[in-house]
């Protein structure tokens, strides 16, 4: 498993669930109901984008961006 | 090619410089251009303040080539876009010191837009009118069309930026115009005269029974999603997934079909894929990728001597056939590569790849083998797709080039 989703986007998720499964309580086909699941497709996806976000970083490559002079991180073309 | 401001110079290749408020209406007209911006004046409203808008231009020296990718949300868009950026060469990243919630990626010769950012109603208005982000009625095409066609001719936009975390609109984000714009997103072919712009167009078609797979590999860890909300997402969106995005893979140049397999009896992981690349007959600039024989119908299984397959193997096929009532060519590969290496021996009876040296397309792959569907007829026909726009793009650049030098002499 990957790195876990940031929080804030976390609990917009799981609150956008919650939202949907109230709106579509009284209602299944309503726009307000297919609005509501539209945005926990939205959030799932950018859960998943910023989860494939941290899923690249490396903890020395992130360290060497900032300090490319350092001996660690000194490369040289030739 | 050469950059000045407006009141300098005449010369075909001058570049202008224009700003103007984006609180109402504005009208630019520069030489014998004349461009309309709509900028929606409800939206820029709320935003506070007035936020300048830049526009530029390049006359005469407009060369981009515009590429258009449709899919669903979380059919594998962005590893699409990934490949084929890694194409052309250099990393793509999202423009320096801007929003961080841009949506768009930008490398040395390609710039991919994403359509989200054309949204006329932010999560709230979409809300209120119990409409979804697939409703053509949630977007501005008007928009859309004045600035994809504005950075076709040459002439950088301020493109708002639709912001995936907050479900807002954020303040614009100035573009210039690329070698290679790519507009990727749910309605690239709905707009007819959007359509029109387009120099290619690629269709991601992910069948229902994978793309559920897909969305419990992508949700299911995350809290709060059950098999049920999963499902009823889905559900939920489809009538209006069906009405408006499902009818552009009609336009499309070419189309990336996604089923289960065939060689695992009732499988429904959606870990091993049957995936079929659709390539239109009769596109200028674009020859479509035949196996063996160009023309014939062929099913062909390599494993054996030359190539190590385990359970469930590896098969492909290749053949003319229709879609749309047009004709089309089409190449399928079910099953999935144990060794990416030895993807050599399929390339290797593959033609009209469009590679520039033998062992390309197996470069690719290898290059990326961490991304999605590099095992499978995903990643091998993603990565086909990109050498053939590459292929396209510099048609269109030779013969641009070679047109006005006969004119010159006629």
């Amino acid at each position: 498993t990957g790195p876990a989703t940031p929080s804030n986007i976390s609990d917009k998720v799981s609150e956008s669930i919650k939202a949907a499964e109230e709106a579509c309580a009284g209602d299944p086909v309503s726009g307000e109901c297919v609005a509501a699941w539209d945005e926990v497709e939205e959030l799932s996806a950018a859960a998943s984008h910023a989860r494939d976000k941290l899923k690249g970083s490396d903890p020395l490559e992130n360290y060497c961006k900032d300090n490319p002079e350092a001996d660690e991180c000194r490369t040289y073309e030739d | 090619m050469a950059i000045c401001t407006v009141s300098t110079s005449h010369s075909l290749h001058s570049t202008c410089y224009i700003s103007a408020p984006t609180r109402t209406t504005a009208h630019l007209g520069f030489h014998q251009r004349q461009v309309i911006f709509y900028t929606g004046g409800r939206r820029s409203a709320r935003r506070g303040g007035i936020v300048p808008s830049v526009v530029t231009c390049a006359a005469g020296g407009a060369n981009t080539v515009v590429i258009g990718l449709a899919a669903d949300s979380g059919c594998g868009k962005s590893t699409f876009m990934r490949r084929l950026t890694s194409v052309f060469g250099g990393a793509a990243e999202p423009p320096r010191g801007g929003n961080p919630d841009s949506n768009t990626l930008i490398s040395d010769t390609t710039t991919v837009i994403c359509l989200d950012d054309y949204h006329s109603l932010d999560r709230t208005g979409r809300k209120e009118k119990g409409v979804t982000a697939l409703d053509p009625a949630a977007n501005n095409f008007d928009l859309m069309y004045e600035q994809v066609k504005a950075l076709k001719d040459g002439i950088a936009v301020e493109k708002p930026i639709y912001n995936h975390v907050t479900g807002l609109l954020d303040p614009p984000e100035l573009i210039k115009p690329p070698k290679i714009l790519v507009i990727e997103g749910l309605h690239p072919m709905f707009d007819p005269r959007v359509r029109d712009i387009l120099d290619f167009s690629i269709y991601l078609d992910i069948s229902n029974e994978v793309k559920f797979a897909w969305k419990i590999q992508r949700d299911m860890a995350e809290r709060g999603h059950s098999l049920e909300s999963i499902k009823a997402s889905i559900e939920a969106r489809k009538p209006d997934f069906d009405a408006y995005i499902d009818p552009q893979k009609q336009y499309a140049d070419a189309v990336i079909e996604v089923l289960p397999t065939q060689l695992i009896p009732d499988d429904n992981e959606g870990k091993v894929l049957r995936v079929k690349l659709v390539m239109k007959e009769g596109v200028k600039y674009f020859s479509p990728v035949y196996l063996f024989d160009d023309g014939s119908t062929i099913s062909w299984i390599p494993c054996g001597r030359k190539l190590t397959c385990s359970y469930p193997g590896i098969k492909f096929a290749y053949g003319p056939d229709t879609y749309f009532g047009k004709e089309v060519s089409v190449l399928e590969m079910d099953g999935q590569f144990d060794r990416l290496d030895e993807l050599i021996y399929v390339e290797s009876h593959l033609s009209n790849l469009s590679t520039k040296f033998y062992g390309e397309v197996t470069q690719q792959m290898l290059k990326h083998a961490d991304f999605p569907g590099s095992n499978n007829g995903t990643g091998l026909f993603q990565t086909i797709v990109g050498l053939k726009i590459r292929d396209l793009y510099e048609q269109i650049v030779a013969e641009k080039a070679a047109t006005p030098l006969e004119a010159a002499k006629a």
